[in-house]
């Protein structure tokens, strides 16, 4: 008996990708610039088809550029003219977003679009279509499983590929993705045993993610030591605030606005800021917090106290960047476990 | 006068990408203090000057193009509107090169943002201003307000202290207000100087001494962050609850709409959630954020 969903060979999967080069601007994982992030694809290259697991630099990149113009503008004897810079009309077509970061994308949508709109950001993330590849394998710092995320099922991208072997199977998830499929060459039915080999592999990436992060009454348990500093202190003391668990966190948004001048020609740009800088919150007189605990505490806090009071949604997704890519392995699910019980 | 209500100023801005500023020609220059300066300001666009509209405590984005953003309040009062005016003093990249500005000169303007002082909630009652240095700036939009509408309000009284004579601000304000028989004005000083005749001592020991009444109150309070976290336990000493206690509170701040990040305090955004807050929304962070 046929399932609803779709197949294709990994050998074919690159004739895909060239077929949704016509329509789109196609991402994939890629190694090229020496840091694994999702790249323009080269139309050949396709080793990132055995890859298992998210990249160095997160999806978010794509719709929120670590650097990026706003505008620009010039001054003539009328004044200033202020212009937008051209933008890039091809949607972008991400393949191989992980669960972890597409249910980023998701939380990083409700900032962007909640009270003003951001265009920038909109724009892009508007006309994108994720099509996501389920992890085959874990890192040690992964635990995205304790955030009710699987590493290999999503309802966060268009279309869902689990790897059954020599093949994928493929699931529309939103209508975007049927509409996908269903003017795509090349895919074949996929059969009963496709899917009990889907389910299977599903089920073994579920196993993979070991590392637990107790999230019984996490609220509640950070409300309680919101104001316990010996404990912020002790667990921020190694911390050497480079910002790198908040530039790779695909979670986290903050930006700075900086302008550039030469002559009468200028630009405004923003990008990628952190909390974990002093100069972040710095203000003439004070800064709230100059303290490193204190921003280590609000980094902990934005994810897991104060974006669910705003969204009703935790802003971490368990992928692991902030603790394996920190050069002195701060691990927020300690920070989050040890949490003592009484204060 | 005009009240404008949230879903209207929303609507005003969701107009095309809000990031992108408009131009303002500066008309006037006030020197306040040796520091300190007011910019009266316009739109460039003729539909902008008509359309434009704002309430008290409310700010906006102010730009020098090539140097960058800072965020100032809007010091004039939406009663009285044949211009708009902020007040800045200079302090930092922006701040300087504002100042270096002359009458003329066009600047980048986005706004307005935040939520604005409540009006409706301060009709009928009481009302106390406290007012700190350039804290006078937001405060002075609303004395205004309040004044031009003197018969929606009861007592009006008015307590505003700067470190010495020559840092008082808007002192064509203070001379009105001192004369206005409906008004109570104090003015104080730190320290004073040779000619100062007038009260010497720190706005929440004058307020203390003044003790307006809590009953059918509200307190408005605006100033250094130090001067307002010793202002409140004195209000509390009065018997103002925390309900009856209104502030503005000044975070860095960059995009002004909730989206860079860097001014909150706790889940709230000052830009974005404030930078009106009663002191009952804000007394559980106060002493560790703010
Ligand atoms: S990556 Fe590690 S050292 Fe750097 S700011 Fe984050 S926690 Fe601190
Ligand atoms: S906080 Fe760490 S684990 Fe959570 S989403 Fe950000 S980088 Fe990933
Ligand atoms: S100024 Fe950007 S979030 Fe408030």
């Amino acid at each position: 008996m046929a399932s609803s969903n779709k197949k294709i060979s990994k050998r074919d999967t690159g004739k895909l990708l060239n077929e949704w080069s016509q329509e789109f601007a196609v991402f994939v994982p890629s190694r090229e610039t020496g840091v694994a992030t999702m790249a323009k694809w080269d139309g050949k290259d396709t080793s990132f088809l055995d890859w298992h697991r998210n990249t160095v630099i997160p999806p978010k990149a794509n719709f929120l550029p670590a650097m990026e113009e706003m505008f620009n503008f010039q001054r003539d004897k009328e004044g200033y003219h202020i212009e937008l810079p051209p933008q890039d009309k091809h949607k972008q077509l991400i393949f191989g977003i992980r669960p972890c970061d597409a249910k980023a994308l998701a939380i990083l949508d409700m900032t962007f679009s909640d009270s003003y709109q951001d265009p920038y950001y909109l724009s892009k993330r508007k006309n994108a279509v994720l099509v996501g590849v389920g992890c085959t394998k874990a890192y040690d710092s992964c635990f995205c499983t304790s955030l009710g995320i699987s590493p290999a099922e999503s309802t966060d991208v268009d279309l869902m590929l689990t790897d059954i072997g020599d093949e994928f199977l493929i699931e529309a998830i939103t209508e975007a993705g049927k509409k996908l499929i269903s003017r795509s060459r090349g895919l074949a039915e996929a059969n009963e045993a496709d899917e009990t080999r889907a389910k299977a592999s599903k089920e073994a990436a579920y196993q993979k993610v070991t590392r637990q992060l107790d999230t019984d009454n996490i609220k509640q348990r950070l409300l309680a030591n919101l104001e316990n500093k010996d404990y912020w202190e002790k667990i921020a003391a190694k911390c050497l605030s480079c910002g790198v668990c908040t530039f790779l966190c695909p979670t986290c948004y903050c930006f700075d606005i900086n302008d550039e001048l030469v002559k009468q020609q200028g630009a405004r740009f923003r990008s990628w800021d952190s909390c974990a800088f002093p100069v972040y919150t710095e203000m003439p007189m004070e800064n709230p917090r100059v303290e490193k605990w204190r921003r280590v505490r609000q980094r902990v806090y934005h994810k897991y106290e104060f974006y669910p009071m705003s969204f009703d949604v935790t802003a971490c997704t368990g992928c692991g960047r902030c603790i394996r890519l920190c050069p002195v392995n701060w691990d927020i699910t300690q920070a989050l476990n040890n949490l003592p019980a009484k204060v | 006068m005009t009240i404008t209500d949230i879903s209207h100023r929303r609507k005003f801005l969701a107009q095309g990408n809000v990031y992108l500023p408009h131009i303002v020609i500066i008309e006037k220059i006030i020197d306040e203090t040796p520091g300190v300066r007011t910019f009266h300001f316009n739109f460039k666009d003729e539909k902008l000057r008509e359309e434009f509209s704002f309430e008290s405590g409310q700010f906006g984005e102010y730009s020098v193009l090539g140097i960058g953003e800072a965020p100032f309040c809007i010091s004039s009062s939406p009663t009285r509107r044949d211009h708009l005016e902020f007040a800045l003093q200079r302090v930092g990249k922006v701040t300087n090169a504002l100042h270096r500005l002359g009458v003329g000169a066009e600047i980048g303007f986005r706004g307005p943002y935040g939520n604005g002082v409540p009006l409706d909630l301060l009709q009928g009652k009481n009302l106390v201003f406290v007012g700190g240095g350039i804290g006078l700036a937001p405060l002075r939009s609303l004395i205004w307000n309040v004044i031009d509408n003197r018969d929606k309000y009861e007592n009006i009284d008015i307590i505003y202290g700067a470190r010495s004579p020559s840092d008082l601000c808007f002192k064509y304000d203070l001379d009105a207000w001192n004369k206005d028989k409906a008004v109570n004005m104090v003015t104080t000083v730190d320290k004073g100087d040779e000619n100062w005749t007038g009260k010497v001592g720190f706005v929440p020991q004058v307020l203390e001494q003044a003790a307006p009444s809590a009953q059918n109150a509200v307190a408005i309070v605006c100033g250094p962050p130090i001067m307002i976290r010793f202002t409140f336990p004195v209000l509390e000493k009065l018997g103002f609850t925390p309900e009856q206690m209104i502030t503005t509170l000044e975070k860095r701040m960059k995009c002004g709409i909730g989206k860079c990040g860097r001014c909150n305090i706790g889940n709230l955004y000052v830009c974005r959630d404030g930078p009106v807050f009663s002191y009952a929304q804000i007394k559980g962070f106060i002493s560790k954020e703010y």
